[in-house]
Order: structure tokens, then C-alpha cells, then sequence
């Protein structure tokens, strides 16, 4: 089972720093994923800081096994305390998940998260605990069990608490509410990914709070079970020639979907196994080659330019419309990420004059897929050919 | 009359060496020759690396006429020849 989980967030209006923090961390090897939604009090940079702290350190404890109960203690006690209100808070929502479905939640402070299984929402039991030093926290802990196609969804007030006051939503949205968004959107889109969930479910709230200007900070964090998507990226001719067919064979037979990133990636596996390329000459793809076509392959882009511009978007964010933010949300929509990387010195880019440097493929490819890991929690193998 | 066959680079090389401008051609060609020339993308045409020390990229292919240093006006100015203009 594939543990789907993105967060998605918005910024009170006009503030300049997020006010809740999200910090995840992925362990391959051990089929185990931690993250931490947290909430700091007030908005702006303060509470930035706040959640940030609260965050980092709750997903270090996380990650060590160490006492959660303790571990929180030791965050309360150290985060600073707001001058005009003499407190030092944060709330946060954590969970630790293994792949075969164990999960253990805790939460204080942020809504309830909500667990859906089969368009109903679930209500776990869980264990409550009383802080020793802060006499109004209290700590909700649950240990349950996912199961395949289970959906979880951590929020900050900021999402139940919209257009509070309002004549439609006199107490806000609520949780009721959010879960009317959540369940009718699943029935729409049974199988839509975490990350395409949590920015509809923002892109929601924002259009319900008054003039589209969010109150206070909004966090979506979703969580959802299924089986893995697979994607295989062939970029790169293949460092010994003679293997050029066995590889675009490889390619060819692969289940997942099927990128190539490279003109001359894609003329070799079209002279391999005789299917046309179409290379497109398209208007609106600015300052990037365009895509090209090629039957049984979901994409086809240039290379070495289009990488490049791909993990900028990757490590940045935020993209453009051209062929390197498609090639990013192919990436994205996938789960396991396959590069299978051709080590041949490209003949065409090594020539002295040109103006980039361009024999670079393999250390994009390495940065590539250290963000996919680290940033996107994305399970990244790399295979050099 | 046969159709004169138009064939722009957009492999890496001729890209970055200007191809990248004669994208504009997409609205000219149309524009100024209706279907009387045809308008392809490739990718590389393998010119590029034949001789890589005198590169000339970016190349386009004005059916079996090659323009290096390719610029817009030299393209349109190679199929007015092709069409006997
Ligand atoms: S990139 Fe145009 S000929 Fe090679």
C-alpha cells in the first residue's frame, strides 16, 4: 500500500509569511512516512515561527520514537512567548504511518482529523492527555489501522473556522461543512490524488470566505491509501550503442507511465522499435522546445533545457505553463519515480562554443531526485544505462 | 505545384543557438504562403554533431536545402527560392 500525502496551503490575506507549518519526512526503507501540520498563534511572521519550531522539532521526536508525551512537553516549554499575550502557542496535527496501514495520530489544538472509508466518516477512539505544565492543553492520541483506499484529512482552524460570522456560515464552515466539500468531491473523483484534493479543497475555502480574503491562515494536509503509481523517465542515450534496442525494448514493456526527456533519446528508441516521432512546433511553449508525440509514451520533451527548468519549478514551486511544468506534473502525479539515465556524452552538446554548459544530465538527475525524495516524499530510483 | 516542406530543429543544440526564435515562423509561414508550404518541428536533425568544431545550428531543412545560422529571414527567403518566387 502507498501512503498519498500532500499539503496545501494558503496565507491569511495579506500577510506575508504562512502562519502553519507542514514538515514530512519519508523512510523508504523502513515503509514509513511522519509528517507534522502546525499551527502558530496569530499570523505573519510570529506564528511562523511558532508552527515552524513546533513542527521541526515534533517530526525530529517523530522520527526517534521518542515519548510523545514528553517530546510535546519539551516544545512547549521552549517555544518563544508573544510578548502582547504573554503565551507561547502553537496546535498541531502529527501523524506516523507504515505502509502496511499502522498508524498513530496525535493532535493538539487543530480540528479533528477526518477519516474517510467509503464515503463514510469514521470516529476512532483515542486516549487523552492532560499536559503537566500548560494547564489548558490537553493531547488526543489515537493509534489506528488505514486500510486501502482510506482518506485522511488534517486541517488548521483557518479551514474550519472561515467566513465565521457570516450569514451563510454563522460558526464558520466546520468541520460538518468541510466534510460535505470532502465527500461530494470523492464522489465526483473516487480516485483523486492527495496533492489535486488538498488544493481543490483551499481553492474551496477561499471562495467561501468573504471577498476571498481568508482571516487566518489555511492548511490542507491529505492523506490517501492505494496502490502505488508508477513512472518510468528515459533521458539520456544509452552509453554503449549496441544496447540501444534492448533498452528502448525495456522502456517500451514498462506497466507504469512513460516519459522521454531528449530529442535524441527519442529518435533512438523511434529508429529501435520503428515508431514515428512527431516533434511539435508549438506557439505558446516560450522559452523551451516543445513537446513531441510518440505512440505508447505519455510524454516526450527535450532534454538537457527542459530538466533544467524542471527542477527549478521542483525546488521553487511555482511554474510557468510549457513543457517543463508538464513534465513536472507528470513526475508529481506519480508515486514511484524510475529515471533510467543514458551516460553517453551527447556528440551535439559538446562543443566548447555554446553558451551553457550542457553536459550536465546526470547531476540534474541526482538534484532531481534528491527534491523528489526530500520535498515531495516521492520513492525515487535511479539507473544509469 | 508539389508542396515545399519546412523543417525547423528544436533539438537542444539548435534551440539554445536560436532556434528558439523561429518559433515566430508557426504564424508567419501560414500567414504568408497559406498550404503551399508545409511547417515541421524536429527533433535533432544530427546535423549539429557531423561537425561540431564549425557549428553553424541552428539548422532548418527547406525540403532537402539546409539553412544554417538559421534566422527567420533567411528561411523565408530560401522557400521563395524553392517556389520559383
Ligand atoms: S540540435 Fe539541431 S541538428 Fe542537432
Amino acid at each position: 500500500m502507498f501512503i498519498d500525502i500532500a499539503c496545501s496551503q494558503k496565507k491569511k490575506y495579506n500577510q506575508n509569511a504562512y502562519g502553519d507549518y507542514f514538515a514530512s519526512n519519508r523512510f523508504p526503507n523502513m515503509n514509513r512516512i511522519v509528517a507534522v501540520l502546525s499551527d502558530g498563534l496569530g499570523s505573519g511572521i510570529k506564528a511562523n515561527i511558532l508552527a515552524c519550531m513546533t513542527s521541526t522539532m515534533l517530526l525530529k521526536f517523530m522520527e526517534n520514537h521518542s515519548d510523545i508525551e514528553k517530546s510535546c512537553e519539551i516544545i512547549m516549554n521552549s517555544l518563544p512567548v508573544c510578548k502582547v499575550r504573554g503565551i507561547s502557542y502553537s496546535t498541531f496535527s502529527a501523524i506516523d504511518c507504515f505502509d502496511d496501514g499502522n498508524a498513530k495520530i496525535v493532535e493538539e489544538g487543530n480540528p479533528d482529523f477526518i477519516w474517510i472509508r467509503g464515503g463514510e466518516v469514521l470516529k476512532p477512539e483515542y486516549q487523552s492527555i492532560q499536559s503537566k505544565d500548560f494547564k489548558n492543553r490537553k493531547m488526543k492520541v489515537y493509534n489506528i489501522k488505514l486500510e486501502k483506499y482510506d482518506r485522511v484529512i488534517f486541517c488548521s482552524d483557518g479551514a474550519t473556522q472561515v467566513a465565521m460570522g457570516s450569514k451563510r456560515y454563522p460558526l464558520g464552515l466546520e468541520r460538518s461543512g468541510l466534510i460535505k466539500i470532502i465527500l461530494e468531491k470523492l464522489e465526483q473523483e473516487p480516485e483523486i490524488s492527495s496533492k489535486n484534493l488538498s488544493e481543490y479543497l483551499v481553492k474551496q475555502i477561499e471562495l467561501i470566505a468573504p471577498n476571498r480574503e481568508l482571516k487566518d491562515d489555511t492548511s490542507i494536509l491529505s492523506i490517501y491509501c492505494r496502490d502505488p503509481r508508477e513512472s518510468l523517465i528515459f533521458t539520456g542515450p544509452p552509453f554503449h550503442g549496441e544496447k540501444d534496442n534492448y533498452y528502448a525494448k525495456t522502456f517500451m514493456e514498462f506497466k507504469g507511465k512513460k516519459a522521454i526527456s531528449g530529442g535524441t533519446t527519442a529518435n533512438i528508441i523511434s529508429r529501435e522499435l520503428n515508431i514515428p516521432v512527431i516533434a511539435k512546433l508549438s506557439m505558446n511553449s516560450g522559452k523551451l522546445p516543445g513537446l513531441s508525440e510518440m505512440e505508447g509514451v505519455d510524454l516526450v520533451t527535450e532534454g538537457i533545457l527542459t530538466l533544467t527548468k524542471t527542477l527549478e519549478y521542483l525546488e521553487n514551486g511555482n511554474a510557468e505553463e510549457n513543457a517543463a511544468k508538464t513534465l513536472m506534473d507528470f513526475l508529481l502525479d506519480s508515486d514511484v519515480i524510475n529515471f533510467l539515465v543514458g551516460a553517453q556524452m551527447n556528440k551535439a552538446h559538446y562543443d566548447p562554443n555554446l553558451p551553457i554548459e550542457i553536459e550536465i544530465r546526470k547531476n540534474i538527475i541526482k538534484q532531481m531526485a534528491k527534491v523528489l525524495e526530500e520535498k515531495y516524499l516521492k520513492k525515487v530510483n535511479v539507473q544509469f544505462v | 505545384m508539389a508542396k515545399v516542406e519546412v523543417k525547423v530543429c528544436l533539438g537542444t543544440t539548435c534551440f539554445v543557438m536560436g532556434g528558439s526564435n523561429l518559433q515566430e515562423l508557426n504564424e508567419i509561414i501560414p500567414q504568408k504562403y497559406g498550404d503551399k508550404v508545409e511547417l515541421n518541428a524536429a527533433n535533432c536533425l544530427g546535423l549539429c554533431s557531423i561537425n561540431w568544431e564549425y557549428s553553424k545550428a541552428p539548422y532548418v531543412k527547406v525540403n532537402e536545402a539546409v539553412v544554417s545560422e538559421a534566422t527567420v529571414e533567411k528561411v523565408l527567403e530560401e522557400i521563395d527560392k524553392q517556389l520559383g518566387n
